[in-house]
């Protein structure tokens, strides 16, 4: 068992080519889950396309057979045969093989949960293990099987990150357990499958595959607190972020801004995208979005907030401070 | 068998009481199946043509990642109104729409079973699609997709635009469920004589099938798609969480629809495709008791695969692989099928002509499309591509492959037959090759873009997943399906002026429709045919059977008979023996009138106008009472007609041998199927509850209830003593207890109605309310509707009971099936609601 479960991680290595090339691929797997999949894929496209090529065989030479000539064994039989008793024996092997593949799916112990909550359009994260509360982004050790509780807070969601598993959807009415094994460190692309309202198309994440020790340094960084803001310019951005409303939707761990409205932004800082993989997190489209947030993203809740340019400058700076 | 041209006095009588009137107010009142069918048909086409401008439309936005072209807003309204187009206001309609026009063609009637109910079907069918349309008039157009998912679709996070698709949505149903039960009495009652079940072709089974399973799914859908609306409209709280209610009911209760809905789109396109091979092959199709065993089967398991939607939804994994694996015996099932005409094929040197080479391109397409289905059903598989491009192209593979490629071919193959014209070869052959190249440039790629990343219903995607070439192509290849459509609605239209006379039958081909001229008669045939064998075209020197003597003195008898009022045979629903000379109605306002009526409630839902309501309610309840009323000044005269007495066959017949019994059975069967679903709805509602009631409400008592269950029981002693004194001839216990059983239904109805009003509680305040008050308020409508037909019954057979005739007693057994359900129905339902707070 254990012998087969390195030759499939080998195989999921020697599949998973560039993750940079192929970010969102269900082709291009980083884990077991994802490479037993795409072998099942594999496999049946070679069973059920050559039974393509063979029925168009058949029907070729149906049509070029001489005039008069009958369908080979008789026509009834021909139909008996081709038609039920090699799609029996050929269904029944392949879901034989199919549900030892899901027998492999089973959720396996894991290390630790992390609790990922679908809103209209993005996604709220939280490491109740480790303390940690981010957003639109997971940060998860390789070869360790990290257990997800799917919740949505609003309308349906599915949650997918194709080279790593295939999709489960988050409901409002109860958590749906799922889980996440990356082989190989990487930046992997996910992002709602199932269609939420007006953003649906602009609902991604990443999941970040770090080794096990740049995990825990990870892990680490995010739970030392901030340091107090160290010019004025800082302390300037940290009161426009009060003064200007915006602790009215975000949290920013360690000061006062507790809402949940928005997703929180206690790591913001380190955060690879804006607006759930709308745009890069740089200091530019972070000024863009909290200037004209309905732009890069029409119709998300965040209001359009208007501050002088020092303040603006002030309030990026600050939250470029949150890490 | 071709029309005459200098009738005798007889034939122009007979030729006159077929004709329709003139004008706009005929054009209103049209009730024969061939005008309407073809009305059907073209609106069909009309949808058809909008839903490919919409998805064209949105091919553009795709073209290129990071499109803004058109935005999210309005792309999600275009998928929405793209999808509920094709699956509700094309696919369907237009399948009915062939049916209900070929069926009597096909079966050797004149018309259909209930022709005012084509007409209602068609004009709700109508008005449905137009209220769809009229969102974009209003600016507020339908956005949460063909499925509705809820909560999206619910009232906190869908606007009006969804009110316009459930409303217009409701009414299609309507209509889709009334062309099924045409369809259905049609092929089991009015067949040529002769026609056993064996005898039928082809597509009548795959009619017949599909008619039985619109009856359930659709019944199901419009069940679901009133609980939606009641909870926006009224507040109710089904598919809210917050308030109890479940947004997977109505995933279960829309794929209970949804998946069936594809085979009811699919199997009567392999019945066109039956009829194509064999006339092309110019032998019968092999092994057909296999292939309508096949039919058969596709019926009934495409109800237990609709889990296989819902495979990422967190269902336990057992029912899953249940799911996943009872989709495999559906492929055996299409498996058959394609290997039979295969089979037929071999060796029969086709000629390739447009019907035949879109054939072909089903053939090739709807076999990939088939493999990636079987694929989608593998659970694991499906957690991978369900909600990407995959499915997209899978299903376009299925539902173009298999649904419109046929499609074009049955019009290739009996436009001939309708306008009485030939399409132009080369033009047709041109309209294949740029839609069959057009579709795989389209969808191909599509498989490889659900691999790479792309969920389906996104407005757009980043340049980072590397889709742009795939993506182009693809909008590049639907703009060639647009070509290829274009050229083949320029063929039709030259075909209707330029196109070469087609003769009765231009493809020698087997059925009864090539049998007459080409456009048929408004009445189809003037004497009714015999069906000798499955291919009675085929069989013509065949020699006659003793019991073929017996059928040609019958429909010697029905030559251009009756003259004065249209009829067909009726026969036995197995073996087409003649049973009867079946009545058929002439031009009728009422079937328009009722449909407006619907028309005028659903838009008073929609912009909350309820004196609308009130005002459609009452014309469609007064239009209907018109149109149920029996004429007696009519009744007489069939009674006195010489025709049926020459034909030796009754009138007016009884319980199964009757059309009026039949329709009346399928009412109770769509009338049950909504409690059933309704039911379900309750019980999966209390099985996901930690308590029920929920909310620590009290628990309904007997105090009203019981008083109600003792009047549903008295009612229905009354019922069964009813028919006894009315076969006695005891005319005052007749009108006693069957009087007595309506107002015994009425006052149970009242007595649940104060029940409802007396509660402390009222339906919006969770789940379990919703659930109790619309159950009760079906029950409630159900005895209305028992004790109304039940009370017309008692003032009319009173005054028949001493002259009582066949006619009569089918009243009483159709009153009895009526009332009777729904005196069962609402006692269950009474059992229900007070018993299952107690025991679950």
């Amino acid at each position: 068992m254990r012998s087969r479960g390195v030759a499939l991680a080998l195989l999921a290595l020697a599949l998973a080519g560039c993750p940079a090339e192929h970010p969102q691929s269900a082709l291009h797997p980083a884990s077991q889950e994802a490479g037993r999949i795409a072998r099942l894929w594999w496999v049946m496209l070679g069973v059920y396309g050559a039974v393509t090529l063979a029925t168009f065989a058949l029907l070729a030479a149906a049509l070029l057979r001489r005039r008069g000539a009958e369908a080979p064994g008789g026509g009834v039989r021909f139909v008996v045969v081709a038609g039920i008793v090699v799609p029996t024996v050929i269904l029944v092997g392949m879901l034989f093989y199919s549900l030892r593949v899901s027998t492999a799916l089973h959720l396996p112990e894991a290390a630790f949960t992390v609790r990922v909550t679908g809103f209209q359009w993005w996604w709220d994260v939280r490491y109740p293990d480790h303390d940690i509360v981010t957003a639109n982004e997971l940060y998860v050790p390789v070869g360790e099987v990290v257990r997800l509780e799917l919740r949505a807070a609003d309308v349906v969601h599915s949650f997918w990150v194709p080279n790593l598993h295939g999709k489960m959807d988050l409901l409002p009415e109860h958590p749906n357990q799922f889980w996440l094994r990356a082989e190989v460190p990487g930046v992997y692309r996910g992002q709602c499958a199932e269609f939420c309202g007006l953003q649906h198309a602009l609902m991604a994440f990443d999941v970040v595959a770090l080794p096990k020790d740049e995990f825990e340094r990870w892990v680490a960084e995010r739970r030392r607190p901030h340091p107090e803001p160290a010019d004025d310019e800082l302390r300037l951005g940290q009161e426009v972020f009060f003064s200007a409303g915006c602790n009215a939707c975000h949290a920013v761990g360690g000061t006062d801004a507790v809402a949940l409205v928005g997703p929180d932004l206690t790591h913001i800082g380190t955060r690879r995208t804006l607006g759930a993989g709308t745009v890069a997190n740089t200091r530019g489209d972070l000024a863009g979005w909290i200037s004209q947030p309905q732009v890069l993203k029409p119709g998300n809740l965040m209001p359009p907030t208007y501050l002088e340019p020092r303040e603006l400058h002030a309030l990026v700076r600050w939250l470029e401070t949150l890490r | 068998m071709s029309v005459g041209t200098a009738a005798p006095p007889a034939q122009a009588g007979f030729e006159r009481t077929w004709q329709g009137h003139p004008g706009l107010r005929g054009w209103l009142m049209e009730v024969n199946n061939q005008p309407l069918g073809k009305r059907f048909m073209v609106t069909a086409i009309i949808f058809f043509l909008l839903g490919g401008v919409l998805a064209l439309l949105m091919r553009l936005q795709l073209a290129v990642s990071d499109n803004d072209l058109l935005g999210p807003q309005v792309f999600n309204q275009l998928f929405t109104m793209h999808g509920s187009t094709m699956m509700y206001l094309f696919a369907v309609p237009f399948l009915e729409g062939l049916a209900l026009y070929l069926l009597p063609l096909q079966l050797g009637s004149r018309d259909v079973a209930f022709p005012r109910l084509t007409a209602f079907s068609y004009w709700t069918y109508l008005f449905g699609g137009v209220l769809f349309y009229a969102s974009f008039l209003v600016g507020v157009v339908p956005d949460a997709g063909w499925f509705a998912y809820t909560p999206l679709s619910g009232p906190r996070y869908a606007g009006l635009g969804v009110d316009f698709w459930l409303l217009g949505l409701s009414l299609v149903e309507v209509a889709g469920i009334t062309a099924g039960v045409e369809i259905l009495v049609t092929i089991l009652k009015l067949r040529a004589p002769g026609m056993t079940l064996g005898r039928m072709p082809l597509f009548v089974w795959t009619m017949l099938v599909t008619g039985g399973m619109i009856i359930f799914a659709f019944t199901v859908l419009l069940t679901a798609t009133i609980l939606l609306e009641l909870d926006r409209a009224a507040g109710m709280a089904f598919f809210d969480p917050e308030r109890g209610g479940n947004s997977l009911l109505w995933q279960h209760l829309f794929w209970f629809f949804g998946h069936p809905e594809v085979y009811i789109a699919f199997l009567p396109a392999t019945g066109i495709v039956s009829a194509v091979v064999a006339a092309f092959a110019r032998r019968p199709v092999v092994a057909h008791v296999l292939v309508v065993v096949a039919i058969v089967m596709t019926g009934f398991l495409s109800f237990g695969l609709w889990v296989h939607h819902m495979f990422a939804t967190g269902l336990p994994e057992l029912a899953m692989h249940f799911f996943g694996a009872a989709s495999l015996m559906i492929a055996v099932a299409s498996g058959i099928q394609v290997f039979a005409w295969i089979a037929t094929l071999w060796g029969a040197r086709p000629d390739y002509r447009t019907p035949f080479l879109y054939l072909l391109g089903f053939f090739l397409i709807f076999v990939v499309g088939g493999m990636t289905g079987v694929m989608v059903a593998v659970v694991p598989f499906d957690l991978q591509v369900h909600d990407t491009y995959f499915v997209v192209a899978h299903f376009h593979y299925v539902l173009i492959g298999g649904v419109v490629f046929p499609v074009f071919a049955g019009l290739a193959f009996w436009l001939p037959k309708v306008t009485g014209r030939l399409l132009d070869e080369r033009a047709g052959a041109a309209s294949f090759w740029l839609s069959f190249v057009g579709f795989n440039l389209t969808f191909f790629p599509m498989h490889i873009m659900g691999f790479l990343g792309m969920p389906r219903r996104v407005y757009t995607y980043p340049a980072t997943l590397g889709l742009d070439a795939h993506n182009l192509v693809a909008t590049a290849g639907a703009f060639m399906i647009a070509l290829g459509t274009a050229v083949f609605i320029g063929a039709f239209l030259h075909s209707l002026r330029r196109g070469r006379p087609a003769g009765e039958d231009p493809w020698q081909a087997d059925t009864l429709e090539w049998s007459v001229s080409s456009p048929p008669p408004i009445f189809a045939f003037r004497r009714p045919p015999v069906a000798r064998g499955r291919h009675p075209l085929w069989e013509r020197g065949r020699p006659a059977a003793a019991v073929e003597a017996e059928h040609q003195r019958v429909t010697a008898a029905l030559d251009a008979a009756p003259t004065t009022w249209r009829a067909t045979l009726s026969t036995d629903p197995l073996t087409g023996a003649p049973q009867g000379v079946q009545w058929l109605p002439g031009p009728a306002m009422s079937p328009f009138l009722v449909a407006l009526g619907l028309l005028i409630a659903a838009i008073g839902v929609v912009a909350n106008l309820y004196i609308l309501d009130l005002a459609g309610v009452v014309l469609a309840v007064g239009a209907l009472a018109r149109w149920l009323q029996p004429d007696e000044a009519l009744l007489e005269r069939l009674r006195q007609d010489p025709a049926p007495r020459a034909a030796g066959l009754p009138v007016f017949t009884t319980g199964a041998a009757s059309t009026g019994w039949w329709g009346a059975l399928c009412l109770v069967v769509i009338l049950g199927t909504m409690f059933g679903a309704l039911l379900y709805a309750y019980f999966y509602l209390s099985l996901f509850s930690d308590a029920w009631p929920q909310g620590g409400l009290e628990r309904p008592g007997w105090g009203l209830a019981g008083p109600a269950t003792g009047a549903l029981l008295l009612a229905g002693a009354g019922l069964w003593g009813s028919r006894r004194a009315f076969h006695g001839g005891r005319r005052a216990a007749f009108v006693g207890l069957l009087g007595g059983s309506a107002a015994g239904a009425a006052a149970a109805a009242v007595l649940v109605l104060v029940e409802l009003v007396r509660l402390p509680f009222g339906p919006g305040v969770n789940a379990y309310a919703s659930a109790h008050f619309t159950l009760s308020g079906l029950a409630i409508l159900a005895l209305a509707m028992g004790t109304a037909v039940a009370a017309a019954t008692t003032h009319r057979l009173e005054r028949r009971l001493e002259r009582r005739d066949a006619f009569d007693t089918l009243q009483l057994q159709v009153t009895t099936m009526l009332h009777g359900f729904a005196l069962v129905a609402a006692l269950a339902t009474l059992v229900v609601l007070h018993t299952s707070p107690v025991l679950l």
